[in-house]
């Protein structure tokens, strides 16, 4: 299921509807660590990369099996999780905002698409032909571990 | 994955529940159930104590802000308390940390 490219790339993919995402945890936070990130950022990565697969399983592929393909590098100056699905697009292209609530406003992928957006210094979508290829970045700041 | 829902009646006006594992979209709904269930049973105080929740995701979160909606509906206080380093950096990345009742440390069941 996955594949070690290198120390500093990794590649797996997996089924939507499995309750596999500690595993795909798993190698999100081998991933993070490596790069430097500290346990704070670490966990916030874990999470942004977790909402995603939530996400495009949930209301991409709703609740079926699809397959979720994620390759995982990192350089010297950022760390990248891409994601390609074969569902049918979510949003519009290139749009990603997540957008700030009050309890009243908690919706189902709402605040999973907002913590993603927050965590992450760049999140990218891009619709297909047959599915989705999702991009999500976070830079690195030599030193901090942030 | 899984949740652990312990439940402990603290006296005929309040009772607390302790979570131990993992809130995220696939044990959401079997805490969403159970507090729920509490609401139906009228009590005036529900406290959730999440000191051994390793990892809380958006259903999560989502989850207790209903519970927390059901109780102010009802008239009824809602604690959570024992939030670990990382579980509470969610809650303040989602800006819910002033929302909610949070008690530090863990509950005294």
């Amino acid at each position: 299921m996955a594949e070690l490219n290198s120390s500093s790339q990794l590649s797996c993919t997996l089924n939507s509807a499995c309750d596999c995402v500690h595993v795909l945890s798993s190698m999100v936070e081998v991933m993070s660590r490596r790069a430097g990130l500290n346990d704070r950022e670490t966990n916030r990565v874990v999470l942004a990369v977790d909402e995603l697969f939530a996400n495009i399983g949930q209301h991409g592929y709703r609740g079926k099996e699809g397959s979720i393909e994620m390759q995982a590098e990192y350089d010297g100056r950022s760390l990248r999780f891409e994601f390609r699905d074969y569902a049918p697009p979510l949003m519009d292209e290139g749009t990603l905002q997540g957008k700030l609530m009050d309890t009243g406003q908690v919706r189902p992928g709402g605040l999973g698409l907002y913590l993603i957006d927050t965590i992450m210094d760049e999140v990218r979508h891009q619709t297909l032909d047959d599915g989705n290829r999702w991009s999500l970045t976070k830079h690195l700041q030599e030193g901090t571990g942030e | 994955m899984k949740l652990e829902i312990m439940e402990h009646k603290l006296d005929a006006a309040s009772v607390a529940i302790t979570l131990n594992g993992v809130v995220n979209i696939h044990t959401a709904m079997q805490l969403r159930r159970r507090l729920k269930l509490l609401l139906d049973d009228q009590y005036k105080e529900i406290r959730v104590d999440l000191g051994r929740v390793s990892f809380i995701d958006s259903a999560g979160i989502a989850t207790l802000v209903e519970g927390l909606q059901w109780s102010r509906g009802g008239g009824r206080r809602f604690v959570l308390s024992g939030l670990s380093e990382n579980v509470r950096d969610i809650f303040e990345l989602a800006k819910l940390d002033t929302v909610f009742d949070i008690e530090s440390g863990k509950l005294s069941a």
